[in-house]
């Protein structure tokens, strides 16, 4: 009852913001001296540079500049030879770290890994292989969380996560330890090439949530004194395999 | 022969004739021989920069009126040089003021740099042996460009010990009626400028806008720890002709 | 600082508090030495600085252009993504909005990341009006929530306070006495948040661009607190500043190059989140509910005044605060409003209609041009200043003894002939108040100088005086011109002709 009353309510929020859009945008094309545009103008600055869009590093530099520029931002990056010790890395983290539990996304290639016969007495989530659960809360309560990166950028350091049904925000962004697996062959060389890609596939394509992630969480607001781990993750790995 | 004339500021005028003076002597070494119109009175920037634009435009039409037949006109000050190209917004309703303004631009140069870029002479064969140091104007280096000409000229003077002056490019705190107009905090910028001057242990502070020297030297003997205080012109005079 | 404390003085008055206050002028200078070199830094590593400086002021300057198209695609794309898309041209509509929903929603609490527009909108006092509890959760503005104080940095609100005054607010929230250490005092912050996020019945975002091509929301963070309450709150509010908008992903490359060097010398912040309606079906996190609120208030004045649209452009990086040496020795809250340093100095104004509420903001500047060099897209606001100062003269709101001083500068230096006499008079006036040279007396309009600086004595002889003498003895002195110099000065003046001829090329200097 409440929720009709609700979503009628917010029907009706949003045909009086649809109204007021039309005024509003016909004083702005008042302001600027002209006719409302309708028609995409021409965009002839669109985008970094030209020579900007030349940098492109080899695959190796692409990988050295990554790790580089990851643990100079306070991240923890490795290049390991496979799946295989990628997964032999995790499960040594997380019983260094003690956890309790560890949560990674829903995908094929972490399932893989094999995390759970790896790490005995540790519990090892598949994000909302069960929606009945509350998986902000299952995440929250996790030591680890482990993802796959949809893509990776080398010139900033960036792990690139995309959201979906099996690859919630949560699992990245919750527990106090993260660890990444990067494929080599989704390393670009600039943001923009990541960039774009968003542009060219539009809008019906993009998930709810892209999330660029370059290192760990961090803050200076106490007297510029910089700490880390502020609401994010303090721990973050960045595992560099081949596929 | 070509007409040099002289735009020696309100500043000049009134406090640092011998600026001036030196200025013409220098020009006069090298076969040039200045005029002075004495149409001129102020380049209008106290009227300009506090919003004043009638008022300055009142100044303003004396330096048009002036130095209209003039092929170069040599100012010792960088600030009052660059006012010249805000003439563009001070005379914009009025397009032949606008036209002579332009022309007027286009010709004007402060002292460093009609020595440096127009004459092509670094080097004046000038001997000062003390420990300088020079805080470039703010309008003079950023606005008008002039960045590395008066260093080049120091560091050809034989003797000179130039200085490195921490925080630089850091504003002195004159601004014209700023420094009355908010004075406390005028107060405050010179007193860290002239913190950075006494550090340096020079014992000549030179510059290329009397203001700042005016300022900075003027708050070094109100602290009771004065320096002697040259123009750039002034240093270099002294330093060919020993006088 | 109080609103009302801020709103009753002058920037002079407040000024003058934050001078004598030693921690806060050290606090300031360390923080922005700090970031300052950071900048300088970042922007030598990544090369080429000038060209992605004036790429970003072409992009924000086409958008501004266009924003009525922009804005108009970026709603029809945000709410295809499923979002709720609402207007607001004042700030009492957007407050009103805001407050509506959360009184829909039956919200007791709201969890916020950092955002200026509700700074602007003093969102917070209008929810808590309603009962409903708004809580900042970006460390910084966490800090001064607590101690009932505005931002005094744009990037980093807190560098007022010292650690012992941190360590005591945090102590009192906690209930216990709370180690001094970082590490301790962020310890108990993430996890009292850490509550707040979990429990919240919505989380409200700024937004640092919007994407039109793809009705996308983009925030760039440290901490992690945006995506929290981006993640984990069922309903999302973001309010967004109508002008901060780009046409496509590729624009925000040059965005995402230009603001963290700016701000804090970072290649990027830790997060860079792009938020593009709310969550999907079968997702198990992200808001089920976003509404974004489009905010004007007072930014479409600048549109098409060709003084002030530029002023659109702005990023909100702080760069032009970290290089101000003004806001060095006052710091923000002297600026009296939202937005402090030369870029506040300009919003104040600039977004209000009535110039009889404008203060004297615009007049705490040297006009060093500072900020205008160091501003990412390369807003000319030391020219801002200026204008703001004209039109103020202009409407009529000068001061009396400013303005007479004015006409008699204009009545003096209109005329070189009573400029002589003037210099004259003067010399004579002020001979009395002369020792050795200089003038120390606290006199009339000479006081705010020599509170500071003594004052020179006019020379004995001005220049034009000298001139005649001068000009014989020269005639003595003239040496021949050497060839070179000749040649040099028919050089220049040929290439003054030359590009004269080609005229439109003969806008120099930056015009």
């Amino acid at each position: 009852m409440a929720d009709d009353a609700y979503r009628q309510w917010l029907a009706e929020l949003d045909a009086e913001s649809r109204r007021k859009q039309q005024a509003f945008l016909e004083r702005l094309a008042a302001k600027l001296g002209r006719p409302r545009v309708t028609e995409p103008p021409p965009h002839p600055f669109r985008g970094a540079p030209d020579f900007w869009k030349e940098y492109e590093l080899s695959p190796e530099e692409r990988i050295a500049r990554f790790i580089a520029n990851f643990q100079a931002a306070g991240g923890h990056a490795f290049r390991l030879s496979g799946l295989e010790e990628a997964a032999r890395f995790i499960a040594d983290r997380a019983r260094e770290l003690g956890v309790s539990a560890v949560i990674r996304q829903d995908e094929p290639l972490l399932a893989g890994l094999g995390l759970e016969s790896l790490l005995s007495g540790v519990e090892v989530r598949v994000w909302n292989d069960d929606p009945a659960e509350d998986w902000i809360a299952r995440a929250a309560g996790a030591g680890l969380g482990v993802i796959l990166a949809d893509f990776a950028v080398a010139h900033t350091a960036s792990i690139v996560t995309l959201s979906a049904r099996g690859k919630g925000r949560s699992v990245s962004l919750l527990p106090p330890a993260l660890a990444a697996i990067v494929p080599t062959g989704r390393l670009y060389t600039r943001l923009g090439e990541v960039l774009s890609r968003f542009d060219e596939t539009g809008r019906e394509a993009l998930p709810a949530g892209i999330h660029f992630i370059s290192g760990p969480s961090r803050s200076a607001d106490i007297e510029n004194d910089l700490t880390i781990g502020v609401h994010g993750p303090g721990i973050v790995y960045a595992l560099i395999v081949d596929m | 022969m070509m007409k040099v004339s002289l735009f020696i500021t309100c500043l000049c005028d009134a406090f640092y004739p011998r600026v001036g003076e030196a200025m013409v002597r220098l020009l006069a070494r090298h076969g040039i021989r200045t005029d002075f119109p004495s149409a001129q009175t102020c380049c209008g920037q106290p009227a300009f920069n506090s919003g004043y634009w009638e008022e300055a435009r009142a100044a303003a039409r004396t330096l048009l009126d002036a130095f209209g037949d003039s092929d170069f006109v040599v100012s010792p000050s960088g600030s009052c040089v660059h006012m010249l190209h805000r003439y563009r917004e001070l005379f914009r309703d009025d397009p032949a003021a606008l036209a002579r303004a332009e022309e007027l631009c286009g010709k004007t140069y402060e002292f460093a740099q009609f020595f440096v870029d127009v004459l092509g002479i670094d080097d004046l064969g000038a001997k000062f042996p003390h420990k300088v140091t020079y805080p470039p104007s703010c309008h003079g280096s950023r606005l008008l460009g002039v960045r590395d000409e008066p260093e080049r000229l120091l560091r050809n003077v034989a003797g000179l010990e130039l200085v490195p002056l921490p925080y630089a490019e850091d504003c002195c705190g004159f601004g014209g009626t700023f420094s009355v107009k908010m004075s406390d905090i005028s107060g405050a910028m010179v007193a860290e400028k002239a913190d950075h001057v006494l550090e340096t242990e020079a014992e000549v502070l030179t510059g290329s806008d009397m203001g700042c020297l005016m300022n900075i030297g003027g708050h070094l003997r109100h602290r009771g720890r004065p320096l002697r205080v040259l123009h750039l012109a002034e240093l270099l005079y002294e330093g060919v002709s020993g006088a | 600082m109080s609103a009302a404390e801020t709103a009753a003085k002058t920037v002079k008055q407040r000024a003058e508090k934050a001078l004598r206050d030693d921690f806060l002028r050290q606090a300031v200078r360390f923080t922005t030495d700090r970031l300052r070199s950071a900048r300088l830094q970042a922007a030598q590593d990544q090369g080429n600085w000038e060209a992605w400086r004036e790429r970003g002021r072409q992009i924000r300057s086409h958008t501004i252009a266009h924003l009525d198209y922009y804005l108009n695609q970026f709603a029809e794309n945000a709410r295809a993504n499923g979002a709720h898309v609402h207007f607001a041209e004042t700030a009492e509509e957007a407050v009103r909005i805001v407050q509506a929903i959360a009184e829909r929603k039956g919200a007791r609490a709201v969890a916020k990341s950092k955002s200026m527009v509700t700074e602007e909108l003093h969102l917070n006092k209008a929810l808590e009006d309603i009962g409903v509890q708004a809580i900042e959760t970006d460390l910084g503005e966490y800090i001064i929530q607590l101690a009932g104080e505005t931002p005094s940095h744009i990037i980093i609100p807190s560098i007022h306070k010292t650690r012992r005054q941190v360590a005591d607010l945090l102590s009192r929230e906690a209930g216990e006495e709370l180690p001094t250490d970082t590490p301790s005092l962020a310890a108990f912050v993430r996890r009292r948040l850490r509550e707040v996020f979990l429990t919240a019945d919505i989380g409200m975002t700024g937004c640092n661009f919007a994407i039109a091509e793809t009705g996308s929301i983009v925030v760039f963070e440290n901490e992690g607190n945006a995506r929290m309450v981006s993640t984990v709150p069922k309903t999302q509010i973001t309010l967004m500043g109508m002008e901060r908008i780009i046409p496509t992903w590729a624009d925000l490359e040059v965005m995402a190059t230009l603001l963290p060097r700016s701000a804090t010398g970072q290649r990027l912040t830790v997060y860079m989140s792009g938020i593009s309606g709310p969550r999907r079906p079968g997702d198990g996190d992200g808001p089920e509910e976003l509404h974004i609120v489009i905010v004007d208030n007072g930014r479409s004045l600048q549109l098409g005044d060709p003084e002030f649209q530029e002023l659109l452009n702005c990023i909100r990086c702080g760069a032009c605060l970290n290089v101000c040496p003004v806001y060095r020795h006052i710091g923000g809250h002297a600026y009296g409003g939202t937005y402090t340093g030369p870029i506040g100095a300009v919003l104040k104004p600039a977004f209000r209609k009535n110039v009889a509420e404008w203060d004297d903001v615009a007049d705490a500047s040297s006009l060093c041009g500072a900020c205008a060099e160091a501003c990412p897209v390369k807003i000319p606001l030391h020219d801002m200043l200026v204008s703001l100062r004209r039109r103020k003269v202009e409407a009529g709101y000068a001061k009396r003894p400013e303005a007479l001083a004015m006409k008699t500068y204009a009545a003096v230096m209109g005329d070189a002939g009573r400029l002589k006499r003037a210099l004259r008079l003067g010399r004579l006036a002020l001979k009395p108040f002369a020792r050795d040279g200089v003038i120390r007396a606290r006199i009339g309009p000479l006081a705010g100088w020599t509170r500071h600086r003594v004052f020179p004595a006019p020379a004995g002889e001005p220049f034009r005086e000298r001139w005649a003498s001068l000009q014989r003895e020269l005639e003595r002195e003239l040496a021949p011109a050497a060839p070179v110099v000749r040649q040099r000065l028919e050089e220049a003046l040929r290439r003054r002709k030359r590009s004269r001829e080609t005229e439109g090329g003969a806008k120099r200097n930056g015009g």
